[in-house]
């Protein structure tokens, strides 16, 4: 077990921050640099792999060059007419300087992940980054503008694999799954809080994909607050069976942090445990089902006091490192007078995290329903 | 929404000395149940595969032989729509007859044909997500302005709205499904709410007046 740890790779490039949307812009840069400081602190940070930056074509495999040209060109500070057709210059995806270069580094990064997999370099890797699964081939869409997670699958399958990409943030993985909709050697998963109430609407049940990749488009919807019990035994009752049967040689992980119950823009109720629960659960199915390979990126997680625990757990789970229980004081002061938040004692949640939901049981009851109702819609095809 | 929007054009439509069997054929080659019955470029009737399943059938007193002429099954007179007739109408009739299908009629001659089917694609058209965005459900008073007041305060925060959906609620209310692009909703919600509008979904949002 010990060599596995030691084949897990951190990726991380300063040129990620300059993917900076603006002042009071929820995607903040600032997220990653507290794990990056409190790993630090810890005395557990590796030193991370520096990626190159991803040339504008070397997007060509997922974007439209027209879509490249227009980010690009409004991110040097250009005028571009009609730049919301592009899904840019709305109040999600503002223009921003610079703003193409840090998504092209943070592209870079995930695609540096695929290639250490490919490669044999390593089996486990976490990009401290990426996860922009929103983004389309012409459009910028919830934050995204470059698809990172896209570009490497895309990488994965030239290199003749299969690829099993689970979405966990709290949002449908709509930019992914559409690129791959008719993939047969991509299989999507995305569990999401439903898009009867939440951004982008799409990420139903019968999103299934279409032609040879019929049934290889999984989605589970589940219902505002959502708790994590009924969170894991939704992806319990889905994901082994799917990998189990669909044998992937590696998967990539969008380990968005937005499903914890105290993020401002969705309602799910996961806490801390249940993500290092989850992450647990993901590696020992990877090393079953997937080759042992495995990898993770970032994505959603907009809660600054949440975000950056659930990272940082993510990054002592691959690493093999024991949880500590306390956040170092320094780290919480120096962190509280930049963002302007209190921070908690504790680097897990502190239980009871949340007033008791009424309708926990109902919930649960729906979302165990929509794990038969999407076995029943695939499983003809998964004999 | 008017009919000329949500119709199928150049239906395909036979004359009723066709036989039974192959109007049958014909709706199963088409992929279709309801094929208006013209006669001398005039509609006659409209024939449906419930008409021909219930007169040939042999629980039926008399079944009708399948060389039998459409003209002898078809059901007629036959209740027609008007390309500029309102989506709603056809729906009513259709409704209220417990009938699937109109066919539109234009200068006496059959021009289309609208079907549950076609309101079924008009309905998602209505209710469907068609971009990415974030849903408010709001409740307003029903009263002048309203509506312009929120899309005014919508308007200020560059919120661009992708689709309305309202339908009355009891009490003079009237409940506004928008559709909005912005995945960061609460913060409308909030800038709604702290406006005095009551704000159905994102739900838990504390107002600040």
């Amino acid at each position: 077990m010990a060599d596995s740890y030691s084949m897990c790779k951190i990726i991380y490039h300063p040129g990620y921050c300059k993917y900076d949307l603006g002042p009071g812009h929820p995607f903040d840069p600032r997220r990653v640099e507290m794990v990056l400081d409190l790993l630090k602190e810890y005395g557990y940070l590796k030193e991370p792999i520096k990626p190159d930056i991803v040339q504008p074509n070397d997007l060509l495999s997922i974007h439209d060059q027209t879509y490249i040209n227009v980010v690009e060109a409004a991110s040097r500070g250009e005028k571009i007419l009609n730049i919301e057709d592009y899904g840019l210059g709305t109040i999600d995806n503002p223009v921003s300087l610079g703003m193409a270069v840090g998504a092209r580094y943070q592209a870079g990064g995930t695609l540096l992940g695929a290639r250490l997999l490919i490669e044999k370099k390593a089996e486990k890797v976490l990009q401290l980054g990426g996860g922009f699964h929103h983004a389309r081939r012409r459009m910028a869409e919830g934050f995204c503008i470059y698809n990172d997670v896209a570009l490497a699958i895309k990488e994965m399958t030239n290199a003749g694999w299969h690829v099993a990409y689970l979405d966990m943030d709290v949002h449908h993985g709509d930019g992914v799954q559409e690129i791959f909709y008719d993939a047969e050697n991509v299989m999507t998963i995305s569990i999401h809080e439903s898009g009867e109430y939440l951004f982008p609407g799409t990420g139903w049940l019968n999103e299934l994909g279409k032609g040879m990749g019929r049934s290889l488009k999984l989605n589970l919807p589940l219902e505002p607050f959502t708790e994590g019990e009924s969170y894991i035994e939704v992806l319990d009752g889905i994901l082994p069976k799917a990998l189990s049967w669909f044998k992937p040689d590696a998967i990539v992980v969008q380990a968005g942090a937005d499903a914890h119950f105290s993020d401002p823009l969705a309602d799910l109720l996961l806490t801390t445990q249940d993500f290092e629960k989850y992450f647990r659960r993901i590696i020992r199915l990877t090393d079953e089902y997937c080759r042992g390979k495995a990898l993770f990126t970032l994505g959603g997680g907009y809660s600054l006091t949440a975000a950056p625990r659930i990272w940082t757990i993510l990054y002592m789970v691959l690493l093999n490192i024991d949880i500590p229980a306390e956040l170092p004081l320094s780290w919480k002061e120096r962190w509280e007078k930049k963002i302007g938040k209190q921070l908690p004692d504790f680097l897990h949640d502190v239980y009871p995290a949340f007033d008791p939901v009424q309708r926990k049981e109902e919930i649960s009851r729906n979302n165990r329903e929509l794990v038969h109702r999407l076995l029943d819609a695939v499983i003809a095809d998964w004999l | 929404m008017l009919i000329r929007e949500v119709m199928k054009s150049d239906p395909v439509w036979i004359s009723p000395s066709i036989k039974l069997s192959d109007a049958y054929k014909l709706m199963i080659e088409k992929s279709i149940r309801h094929i208006p019955v013209v006669d001398n470029e005039k509609l006659a009737g409209v024939v449906t595969d419930r008409d021909l399943r219930l007169a040939t059938s042999t629980l039926s007193e008399h079944p009708f032989d399948p060389e039998a002429a459409v003209g002898e099954v078809m059901s007629h007179p036959v209740k027609t729509a008007h390309p500029n007739d309102p989506v709603e109408l056809a729906t009513q009739t259709m409704r209220e007859l417990k009938i699937g299908c109109l066919p539109v009629i234009e200068d006496m001659k059959l021009v289309g044909i609208v079907t549950v089917t076609d309101l079924l694609d008009a309905l998602l058209l209505l209710t469907g997500i068609h971009q990415p965005s974030g849903r408010l459900d709001i409740r307003l008073p029903n009263r002048p302005g309203e509506l312009a007041r929120l899309a005014a305060l919508l308007a200020e925060r560059k919120i661009n709205i992708h689709s309305i959906l309202s339908y009355p609620e009891s009490d003079n209310k009237m409940r506004l499904v928008l559709r909005v692009g912005s995945i960061e909703i609460k913060s409308i919600a909030q800038a709604l709410c702290n406006a005095g509008f009551q704000v159905i979904w994102p739900i838990h949002i504390a107002c600040v007046k």
